[in-house]
């Protein structure tokens, strides 16, 4: 479980983010969702510690991450898994030497078992192995959505974050993507939290949905409550596109 | 003002840079890595470079010592001190600042802009200390190497295009690159082209990794880290002259 309290976080006195509050849940896909500009990716990276906050708290299960020392910050870290929204897969590496590569660093399995957990984490996300010798140069940019999710998951995280897992990618291989990150997350029972402006993804697996604007949480709830809320902020961010539009008036 | 920032931030990031490695094997293979690829890579752009420069002094001393009061031998001689003091440290540090220099801000800053680094550091490693460290080390180690092979190609150049041309005898040059030699001009050379492969691997790794925006913005650094290198070169060329020549 990762909870925020009363988050603050501002850039040359201008407020980015206000008093944000939110409790993300274990095993659930936990999905944060407003219009670019925002501040989700804000909001992401100073849960992550990329950007130290002004005010507030972040708690990893009982660890204040505000509060630990440096070292107790690295050492948390490799608990995170993370995916980028471009991937940020390693151009020098192969698809395998990528997702091995937190292994190499970070443990001191053998190469065979090494070679096993590579295999165990691109088998889950469905790479064949005429695949691993690959460049990130030289695979689709679905694929590279899938490797940059077997590297966060190789050194079995106990959270996940994913900015904008399947923005650039075709609507089946973008709801293939949202559908892989919340098996894992319930296969693993991860704290996965997912940055989005993709209502697909919302309906899809927004188990838990925190809509913020202007640097506000507006709303918080589930898919199933999204669609009937009477949230005026939200609803213009959702019904913008017609055919939700439609489907809340069939609703 | 903006010059003491980016002092600051520079020294900030060598202390990253220099902080203790994760994993001293994993720092390691990259160092060969890099060796390769900036070092090795490097050479024979120094051959050509330092066999041209170095037949062209010749012609040019020849040229303007053709006074028969000036004896033959000192053709030779110049053409050797001029590389060993300043061609083969100095310029060839200014070359390499274009293409080594170049290559380590494009290659961090491409990486700063597609979230690599961001990755890195979310793994909980030093990326500063990953990526730049190994950058440092291969091209202080190599630069020494590259200055004596400089001078080597430098002095067979002039032994090549002098008599080819016509205007010194083979006799004559070997006699002058032998005549008046002094070991501590190579010792000088060698302490300057330390100093350079730091500064040469340092800076451009500064701009490359602070680097915000897209691939426009890493050219730009490119351009930033290449200028800035250069000054510092010569800045730090005038110094340990002084120092160390004087």
């Amino acid at each position: 479980m990762i909870e925020i309290k009363n988050l603050y976080k501002s850039f040359e006195g201008q407020t980015v983010l206000k008093d944000i509050s939110f409790r993300f849940q274990q095993g659930i896909t936990n999905l944060i969702i407003g219009r670019s500009g925002s501040g989700k990716t804000v909001l992401v990276k100073s849960i992550l510690g990329l950007l130290e906050i002004d005010e507030g708290e972040i708690w990893y299960d009982e660890k204040n991450f505000v509060k630990i020392s440096q070292k107790e910050r690295k050492a948390l870290r490799r608990e995170i898994g993370m995916v980028f929204q471009g991937g940020a897969l390693f151009d020098s590496l192969s698809v395998e030497a990528n997702v091995g590569f937190p292994l190499e660093m970070f443990t001191n399995l053998t190469a065979r078992e090494k070679e096993k957990r590579i295999d165990f984490c691109l088998d889950h996300v469905n790479i064949e192995k005429t695949a691993y010798k690959l460049f990130p140069s030289e695979i689709s940019g679905g694929m590279k959505k899938r490797v940059a999710i077997a590297r966060a998951i190789a050194l079995n995280p106990k959270y996940l974050f994913c900015d904008e897992p399947n923005s650039g990618l075709d609507p089946e291989t973008a709801t293939i993507i949202d559908r892989l990150i919340q098996d894992l997350t319930k296969e693993f029972q991860m704290t996965t939290i997912i940055n989005t402006h993709d209502m697909n993804s919302v309906l899809e697996i927004g188990e838990s949905v925190m809509f913020i604007s202007k640097g506000e949480v507006w709303w918080e709830g589930t898919n199933k409550e999204i669609l009937k809320t009477n949230n005026e902020k939200l609803n213009d961010f959702i019904f913008a596109n017609k055919i939700y539009d439609q489907m809340r008036k069939d609703l | 003002m903006n010059l003491f920032f980016h002092i600051g931030r520079y020294f900030l990031l060598l202390k990253r840079v220099f902080g203790r490695p994760e994993k001293s094997r994993i720092y390691l293979k990259q160092l060969f890595k890099e060796v390769d690829n900036l070092g090795v890579n490097s050479v024979w752009i120094v051959v050509i470079i330092s066999i041209f420069i170095g037949g062209i002094m010749t012609i040019q001393f020849a040229y303007s010592m053709s006074n028969p009061i000036y004896p033959k031998t000192l053709v030779g001689l110049g053409t050797r001190d001029t590389l060993i003091l300043e061609f083969s440290s100095t310029m060839l540090a200014l070359i390499m600042a274009g293409k080594i220099g170049s290559n380590i801000t494009s290659e961090i800053g491409t990486m700063r802009v597609t979230e690599q680094i961001d990755s890195l550091e979310i793994m909980g490693i030093n990326s500063a200390g990953f990526l730049i460290l190994p950058k440092i080390v291969a091209v202080v180690f190599i630069f020494p190497f590259l200055f004596i092979i400089s001078v080597f190609f430098g002095l067979i150049g002039g032994l090549v295009t002098g008599p080819v041309v016509g205007v010194i005898s083979v006799t004559d040059y070997l006699k002058g690159i032998q005549f008046l030699f002094y070991p501590y001009y190579v010792t000088f050379s060698i302490i300057k082209s330390l100093f350079f492969g730091f500064i040469v691997a340092s800076i451009p790794a500064y701009f490359g990794y602070h680097v915000q925006g897209g691939a426009l913005e890493v050219g730009k650094a490119s351009t930033n880290a290449v200028v800035n290198t250069n000054i510092f070169i010569l800045l730090f060329d005038l110094i340990l002259t002084r120092l160390l020549l004087t």
